[in-house]
């Protein structure tokens, strides 16, 4: 893989519409050290990504490797927040549900044998 | 809780104390100021010249406020003091104190005054285990302030502690040279900030300044707003007012401020351990609510459903659609030492989730609501079929994904002996506990209204009736014991009925699921002397093998439990008997200033007079408080029914006339009232069913 971090944020402008969030509008951007920033617009679950934009409703900031472990579905990012690896400011609940499109299924590898049958 | 401490909360911000309001930390002494699931403090402590001073009286006026008046200590017996000492302390983001020395002599005094401060910084679950702490402890000492704080990489709590007066200052506190004039006074102002730079918003600075907690207290607003929606009640018998506004207040009180909600308020579980989202309690206490507020339960469902699983997570025993158990916020979670971030292990959440939906639409007519989780009701219902039912069966069953830290038990007996053989012994995992089934046929019928109704989805309507009725049919065969006339406790992981008798057929009675022709067998054995202690229906009834009238969910009663089988029983028609149970219950309530505790002893009410509280219940305990408000209901008979309220009273004789004025419901407005006519004292317990005469 390239580039875990910019190719998730192709597969996440690629996908559109994520059902998930259908209740979600807002703004938000990821400052990633090295990478840099990311805009996210969310209105009612369409999804458009892009590399700049204006104010954020809420910036989430992390390391690069920590924000790679969450895409590959490493990293729980509630724990990374409550572990101080991920500062948020601003609207918390819509950091909260923007949580959902973690990890990038495509990108997990190592991820996929972890449902239990039943 | 120890009737030796004090609490004052506001949200997840709390302080336990001495009645001298000192803080003194140790593994059996629960005290400390916590926020967060985080002590702050563990140490707190007010010396005059070295000693610790002696309790006049503590006053606790509000929930987040507090005045001690105190005495210096002599270190013999009290002798006529002629000093004076006054705490008053607000709770709000740490604490604001105001400590005040009174000198009462014709001459000068000069005193040391210290307090002693110092914090572990544990998380609740280190304090629950004693458990040690990873990271690093520091201070740093400014010109007009201690700081004590602790990281682990980067994560840090610090406390800020400063003065108003001149203070000196060192590692372990704040030390005070006071002079005072004759009939003069000193006082010092201490503030007392929490800071979690990481979680929500920082601020270093206390909810509460000097002597404004009488006019910035926005909780105290909160519950005056509160107290003038809510119905009022009149009530001829006296307690029974006591009860209702003890459980208002204390309600208001034990709620947890959502930071993803924009700060509005569900309900957390219950001082100390439980300042926090449980999926269970928080809905139980919601519905226990509906007829008196419906703002705490939308808040609830809100709030369930953004933390609705996604996706599966042994870890946290997640799995899409399921509706979480626990939310927590300490370092324990932060590491993932601890699973609950939030942690996923119950199997009745999610039925009650739909159940409580439609509930509130039933009282507020608030079909945004419904229409706004509609996706989150449909991966609930996925939920049920695909992973609650883990074997196919068509039941639903819980086995712990999370085998190191993860629950063993996922329904509201959650301790890990709860679920026995009448011969005392384990069942075996994976098990399907019968009211759990009771949950998930109510929530099919109740999703399928709201089907038909507010989602246009006929085909799934209809599914949902279908699904119900074939599991109701099931369920009356395959969970009905027929030599001993109840339904087993569960079916576990070997296929075997567990086959103790417990309280949980009453709730059957309340989700409908039980077949009209076994109703009064069960109700035989709800109301007979072996599950009935006089006060209660016992979580499991007297000579069940794993019988303990003292174990916390194999014989002791709880308040919320017979609220629910209260309703029960007026669901299946039983009235003298659901008057019996809330009457019984009110009269308890007598016994606790009208606060009933989580859970008290199993004894026999003509044993011992009087109802002997369970040791290390939580207090207060939201569902407990709720349980008089679903016990009002009961008896006054309150259904809505269309844009309607139902009104049909069946009220004990010794409640007298009672009035509930200004029930809140989609049709606006409506009073309730009737006149006791059913004497719960001429009730004799009723006969067990005569086993060998049953015909099944």
């Amino acid at each position: 893989m390239a580039n875990i971090t910019s190719t998730f944020f192709e597969h996440l402008a690629q996908r559109g519409y994520e059902p998930l969030l259908h209740n979600v509008s807002g703004t938000l951007r990821f400052d990633i050290a090295g990478e840099g920033s990311w805009y996210i617009v969310v209105k009612n679950g369409s999804l458009a990504v892009s590399r700049d934009g204006a104010g954020a409703d809420c910036v989430l900031v992390c390391r690069r490797g920590d924000f790679d472990r969450m895409v590959v579905g490493k990293q729980n990012p509630t724990t990374l927040f409550l572990q101080g690896n991920m500062k948020i400011t601003g609207d918390l609940g819509l950091a909260l549900m923007f949580e959902r499109v973690f990890p990038d299924e495509s990108l997990a590898g190592s991820e996929q044998g972890k449902k239990e049958g039943n | 809780m120890s009737e030796k401490t004090i609490s004052v909360l506001e949200g997840n911000n709390f302080v336990v104390s001495d009645l001298r309001g000192d803080i003194d930390a140790s593994p059996t002494e629960t005290q400390g100021l916590f926020k967060w699931d985080t002590r702050f403090l563990s140490r707190w402590i007010l010396t005059i010249d070295g000693l610790r001073p002696n309790v006049l009286s503590t006053d606790d006026l509000d929930y987040f406020y507090v005045q001690y008046f105190l005495v210096p200590g002599t270190g013999t017996i009290y002798v006529d003091a002629d000093l004076s000492i006054i705490r008053k302390r607000a709770v709000g983001n740490g604490f604001h104190e105001d400590l005040t020395l009174l000198n009462h002599k014709d001459a000068p005094v000069d005193l040391k005054v210290r307090m002693e401060a110092g914090s572990d910084f544990a998380d609740l679950f280190e304090v629950k285990d004693a458990l040690k702490k990873k990271g690093e402890f520091y201070h740093r000492i400014e010109p007009d302030r201690l700081i004590l704080g602790y990281c682990r990489e980067n994560f840090v709590r610090e406390t800020l502690i400063a003065a108003s007066a001149k203070a000196d200052i060192d590692e372990r506190g704040l030390s005070f040279a006071v002079h005072i004039d004759p009939h003069g006074e000193w006082k010092t102002c201490l503030n007392v900030v929490v800071a979690s730079p990481t979680i929500g918003e920082y601020r270093e600075e206390t909810t509460y300044g000097h002597g404004d907690q009488r006019s910035r207290s926005t909780v105290k607003k909160n519950l005056q707003k509160a107290g003038e929606a809510i119905p009022r009640l009149s009530c001829d018998w006296p307690s029974l007012q006591v009860t209702y506004q003890r459980s208002i207040v204390d309600l208001a009180s034990l709620r947890f401020y959502a930071l993803t909600l924009g700060g509005q308020a569900v309900p957390a579980a219950g001082l100390p351990w439980f300042m926090t989202i449980f999926g269970r309690d928080s809905m139980i206490t919601s519905y226990q609510s509906l007829p008196f507020t419906s703002n705490a339960a939308i808040a609830t469902l809100l709030v369930l459903a953004q933390r609705q699983g996604i996706r599966v997570d042994d870890f946290r025993d997640e799995e899409p659609g399921k509706i979480m158990h626990e939310a927590r916020f300490g370092e324990m979670t932060a590491f993932e030492e601890r699973p609950h971030s939030p942690y996923f292990g119950a199997a009745d959440t999610t039925p009650l989730f739909l159940i409580l939906l439609d509930e509130v639409e039933r009282w507020t007519g608030n079909a945004g609501l419904v229409r706004q989780l509609e996706f989150e009701a449909r991966a609930a219902l996925r939920w049920i079929d695909e992973y609650g039912d883990r074997n196919g069966d068509g039941y639903v069953e819980y086995a712990r994904r999370n085998q190191q830290t993860g629950l063993e038990n996922q329904c509201w007996k959650d301790s890990w002996n709860s679920i026995l053989f009448a011969d005392g012994t384990n069942s075996r995992l994976p098990r399907a506990t019968c009211e759990i089934q009771g949950y998930v046929y109510d929530a099919k019928v109740r999703s399928a209204r709201l089907a038909r109704e507010f989602w246009s989805d006929l085909a799934l309507a209809e599914r949902l009736e279908k699904e119900a009725a074939e599991l109701k049919h099931r369920f009356n065969q395959d969970f009905w014991l027929a030599d001993r006339q109840f339904f087993a406790l569960a079916i576990d992981g070997d296929g075997r009925k567990v086959d103790s008798l417990t309280s949980n057929i009453g709730h059957l009675l309340w989700s409908g699921i039980v077949d009209q022709d076994k109703a009064d067998a069960i109700v035989n054995h709800l109301m007979g002397p072996r599950l009935y202690s006089g006060w209660g229906v016992r979580t499991m009834a007297e000579g069940e093998g794993g019988y303990n009238p003292i174990g916390y969910h194999i014989g002791t009663v709880w308040p919320h439990d017979n609220s629910f089988i209260a309703m029960g029983l007026r669901r299946y028609g039983y009235r003298k008997e659901a008057a019996r149970v809330a009457m019984d219950m009110l009269e308890a309530a007598t016994y606790f200033k009208g606060r009933l505790p989580e859970a008290f002893a199993g004894y026999r009410r003509d044993q011992t007079e009087f109802p002997v509280e369970y040791p290390t219940a939580c207090s207060p305990q939201a569902w407990a408080s709720g349980a008089p408000l679903l016990l009002l209901r009961a008896i006054l008979g309150l259904e809505p029914v269309g844009n309607h309220l139902i009104v049909d009273p069946a009220i004990p004789s010794r409640l007298g006339k009672i009035e509930l004025l200004d029930i809140p419901g989609r049709w606006g407005h409506i009073d309730a009232s009737g006149r006791g006519r059913i004497d719960t004292t001429a009730m004799e317990s009723r006969p067990q069913p005569a086993q060998e005469k049953i015909v099944v």
